[in-house]
């Protein structure tokens, strides 16, 4: 008596991709476990000092004061680009990096701008950066 | 013959089984990426000579400020007095001012709307914030 053929018995060059379908997802999620994505986000320290009341107005504080403006720069109140921000910090800051830098931001100027002069203040190892606003 | 009706009902589903569990882990294991992926209106500005962030504490707190001024904190955006409640209470809880706050902030967005996020975080006693920036801008 012939055998007969069962419905669910596999014919010659079928392939059973269920444990291939396992495997490969066994790799994904093993991959997507261990992946570390690289780090492509920087943070900037910066100090947001408080009002002094005992602070006398008369006598200016001696700090680097770089002004934030809409579409420029001021050091110690003399117009600057980016370039000649970077040449003048570095010369003025040249062997002392623990010179206070006191960054006034105008509220019309943009976020991007402050940031630029904190890369650059960082490029030239100054730590003690602090961030205040002007109105 | 004619099959029984149990016949019809026997697949093997051992591997579709698999398949979901498999499935389930994928989005277990990436639910929590979730969390960490930054919000994309958000343009950061580029500040290559920053130290790439390796560390993460669980308490860092993230305030996102997109170009138009809105404040966000996990993408839910807040007016900034409610900004500064928040922080206030967060303070409370920590039981002390330490506690890491990360400012994102679009590059072309106005000072103005930092300065709300600063003075937020200087009511709740936090002196010391963060800036966030791209070290390389991706794709």
């Amino acid at each position: 008596m012939a055998r007969k053929r069962k419905k669910n018995e596999m014919q010659a060059g079928e392939l059973n991709l269920t444990a291939m379908i396992d495997v490969a997802f066994q790799l994904l999620n093993f991959f997507v476990i261990t992946s570390h994505p690289m780090a492509v986000t920087t943070n900037m320290d910066v100090f947001r000092p408080s009002e002094d009341k005992t602070a006398n107005p008369a006598k200016p504080p001696t700090v680097l004061r770089i002004m934030v403006l809409n579409g420029g720069f001021t050091l110690n109140d003399q117009p600057a680009t980016l370039s000649m921000l970077h040449s003048k910090l570095d010369f003025i800051t040249k062997g002392d990096k623990t010179q206070s830098v006191l960054i006034m931001c105008a509220s019309d100027s943009k976020h991007g701008a402050l940031v630029e002069v904190l890369d650059l203040c960082n490029r030239l190892g100054l730590k003690t950066l602090s961030v205040i606003s002007s109105s | 013959m004619r099959k029984h009706p149990d016949e019809y009902l026997s697949g093997n589903l051992t591997a579709m089984i698999d398949v979901v569990f498999q499935l389930i882990i994928f989005f277990v294991a990436t639910v929590s990426l979730q969390d960490t992926v930054s919000d994309q209106r958000i343009r950061l500005a580029m500040a290559p000579s920053g130290k790439p962030v390796t560390t993460k504490d669980p308490r860092e707190v993230y305030i996102d400020v997109d170009k138009s001024g809105q404040l966000r904190i996990a993408r839910y955006p807040y007016s900034h007095r409610e900004v500064a409640f928040i922080l206030k209470k967060i303070v409370q809880d920590n039981g002390n001012n330490q506690v890491p706050v990360i400012i994102r902030g679009d590059e072309n967005a106005r000072h103005d709307a930092v300065k709300n996020v600063m003075d937020a975080c200087a009511a709740a006693g936090i002196w010391k914030i963060k800036f966030a920036a791209l070290k390389e801008r991706g794709g």
